[in-house]
């Protein structure tokens, strides 16, 4: 089985700044990587080429996603082929009810893999369904989208649609920042819930806190545009001790040298 | 003036057998105003961005005894469930459907002319113009009053329910189109209730161009829910007054949409003369093509502890132009007034245009006033989140186009009339470009 996602060289700018200079990421189904860093180092940056914002620009390298070129396509062509961001600042969509936006969102995705539209009640069936499995309520189902919501209702909002569109491959932008810590261990059940062995994740986070819960099969240290460092979960312990300074102090060699020893031995 | 003022003037019908005296007087009054002015032009402040060339060219004509004698039309159904129903074409009462309620009268304004309403020549008299500084700008209305005679009369008695009634306009496709006036008097007692819904529509080849003034009077803690939907083919012309006067602790909520139409213009405007009066007003227009739709609204707080919102939204794609100007006066004495304005609108086109204007006149104290006029794009932001999630771009700005207008149908207290006119704007929403 070839690779879900293949990242070589990935650079991108940002209104013309150079922001990720030459990433490289390798991650197979059903594996979940953390990426950490200092802000500033490009980590949302990378969740929004993967998902086709405008703006950013690919200027070099590339991503393919089960071989196929990612970068050229569509951001909803992404989407119906299974990549699903969810976003650090979930937007505000006032006037469009939660449940309709969701419903032509499955339908869309469907309709570009030749499947039947769902009608209202199939889709309530799975969108119960899928409430269970989350263990959360349904109060959010008859709002607008995002209008008005909590910062933790907003990311549990995200973990939700991401439960109804079922991605293959998950990227959740700093799903962790400005949760208190019980949003924060709801959010995270439902991602654990969503893990499965046909199914990757990418999560990027500043705080190692997220990663409690969360527990990844790689950790990625994301520096000035760049993989610096990768290891287990230990590293996510080992950069909140530390903290970022040592990235500047020079101290990327010894945390390399660190994680190569883990990776021997596991 | 015009060419097509000067023949309209000529083409007035002759007054000098119009009884009672009073209505003579009215109509005369009305001839003279048109005569001296004539339609309204561009020199004129409330006209400035809509001029009548569309009109013009097409030398529309006042239609003579013959024509104006509607025996037949196909009308539009109601959007919804409407209670008592009047078919108006041409201007006048074709049919009537339904019983009216207990307390409800309704009749076509001839006969009510002839056998007298209670209220009714006061509030036709309310209309003169007499400011030399806007009488300009009221050529419709003087050419409505010079006419006076199609129309209805809708009385509701003291303290009674009416229920819903509705007015269902249209006309007669002519081959030289033809100018229609007609006139709609509302008067509601104390403690009265209706709601009306005037529903506009014809068909794609007409160019008729209908001139519909309707007045109300609200008394003391009536409440008058009025629901203005045209839909209007886009060469026909719609120019519309809306005339309201409110007496203490009394209720005007206004819901006007616009789809259609060449030219359109409809003033609306209520006076709060009684303490403790609210009004609503709502609005939304969506235009595309060559379209032309203008829009002013004016509140008058003539009394203290009055209440106004006016909420209206607007899209225009194509060479659609869209006119709107909201203002409210605060008069003195009219202390501890609520007046909240707030216009958004999008454009979809570069060569569509949305001029859009607030006025804003406090001379009382204690006023909570505010107000808000903007033009701008899509959220690109939203459209991105709808498109990461599957949604085509054009599926996503159509989802939010759609929300900008349905926050304004969503208004409605019937849920099942605000679903109807919903999806109405959802058929005609103007593209992105």
């Amino acid at each position: 089985m070839s690779t879900m996602l293949k990242i070589t060289n990935l650079h991108a700018t940002v209104a013309g700044k150079e922001i990720l200079k030459g990433l490289d990421l390798e991650l197979e189904a059903g594996e979940v990587h953390a990426i950490m860093g200092p802000n500033g180092a490009g980590k949302s940056t990378l969740g929004n080429v993967l998902a086709g914002r405008e703006g950013y620009e690919v200027t070099a390298g590339e991503v393919l996603y089960y071989g196929k070129n990612l970068l050229e396509l569509e951001p909803e062509e992404r989407a119906c082929e299974g990549v699903f961001l969810a976003f650090q600042y979930p937007v505000e969509i006032p006037g469009v009810n939660n449940t309709y936006f969701l419903r032509a969102a499955l339908n869309a995705k469907r309709k570009y893999r030749g499947e039947e539209a769902l009608d209202s009640v199939a889709f309530l069936r799975l969108v119960r369904e899928k409430l269970k499995i989350l263990h959360i309520g349904d109060e959010l189902l008859h709002r607008a989208v995002n209008e008005g919501f909590s910062g933790g209702e907003k990311k549990r909002n995200e973990i939700f649609q991401m439960a109804v569109l079922e991605p293959t491959l998950a990227i959740l932008d700093e799903t962790d920042s400005g949760l208190d810590i019980d949003a924060l261990k709801t959010v995270a059940e439902g991602v654990n819930r969503l893990r499965s062995k046909d199914r990757g994740m990418i999560v990027v986070t500043h705080y190692q806190r997220l990663l409690d819960y969360i527990v990844p099969d790689k950790v990625h240290v994301l520096a000035d545009g760049k993989l610096v460092a990768t290891g287990g979960a230990e590293l996510a312990l080992k950069l909140e001790e530390q903290g970022y300074a040592w990235l500047e102090d020079g101290g990327i060699a010894s945390l390399e040298a660190e994680a190569a020893t883990q990776a021997a031995n596991p | 003036m015009s060419e097509l003022s000067v023949q309209l003037a000529a083409s007035l019908p002759d007054n000098s057998a119009v009884r009672p005296e009073w209505l003579k007087t009215l109509r005369e009054t009305g001839a003279a105003q048109f005569r001296a002015y004539g339609l309204p032009t561009r020199k004129s402040e409330a006209w400035k961005y809509t001029a009548l060339g569309s009109l013009e060219r097409t030398g529309v004509r006042l239609p003579g005894a013959a024509e104006s004698t509607a025996v037949d039309g196909a009308t539009a159904a109601p959007l919804a469930d409407s209670g008592l129903r009047l078919n108006m074409l041409d201007g006048q009462v074709l049919a009537q459907t339904g019983e009216p309620a207990d307390g409800l009268t309704v009749l076509p304004l001839a006969d009510a002319l002839r056998f007298g309403v209670d209220g009714l020549q006061a509030l036709l008299e309310s209309l003169a113009e007499d400011n030399p500084k806007t009488v300009r700008g009221q050529g419709f209305s003087a050419l409505n009053s010079a006419t006076l005679e199609a129309g209805a009369v809708i009385h509701v008695k003291a303290g009674t329910d009416a229920g819903k009634v509705a007015l269902l306009w249209s006309t007669t496709p002519a081959e030289q189109p033809l100018l229609f006036n007609s006139r709609i008097c509302v008067i509601l007692e104390e403690g009265a209730k209706l709601e009306l819904l005037e529903q506009f529509q014809s068909a794609d080849d007409n160019a008729n161009t209908s001139n519909v003034v309707l007045q109300a009077e609200v008394a003391e803690k009536a409440e008058f829910r009025h629901i203005r939907f045209q839909q209007e083919s886009d060469n026909a012309g719609l120019v519309t007054r809306t005339e309201v006067s409110q007496h203490a602790a009394s209720t005007y909520d206004y819901y006007g949409f616009d789809l259609g139409g060449g030219l359109v213009r409809h003033d609306l405007h209520t006076a709060l003369r009684g303490s403790g009066a609210v009004s609503a007003l709502n609005g939304a227009y969506l235009l595309d093509g060559n379209r032309h739709v203008d829009n002013h609204a004016k509140v008058d707080h003539h009394a203290p502890g009055g209440t106004s919102h006016q909420y209206f939204r607007g899209v225009a794609g194509g060479r659609g132009r869209a006119v709107f100007n909201t203002a409210v006066c605060v008069h003195p004495g009219a202390d501890g007034t609520e007046a909240r304005q707030s216009n958004a609108n999008i454009l979809l086109s570069a060569r569509a245009e949305i001029d859009t204007k607030p006025e804003l006149e406090i001379y009382a104290d204690e006023v909570v006033a505010s107000h808000g006029a903007t033009v701008g794009q899509l959220d690109e932001k939203a459209v991105f989140y709808l498109r990461s999630r599957g949604l085509s771009e054009h599926e996503a700005r159509q989802m939010l186009t759609t929300a900008f207008c349905r926050s304004v149908s969503e208004k409605l207290p019937d849920a099942a009339l605000a679903e109807v006119i919903s999806q109405r704007m959802m058929a005609v929403m103007p593209q992105s470009e």
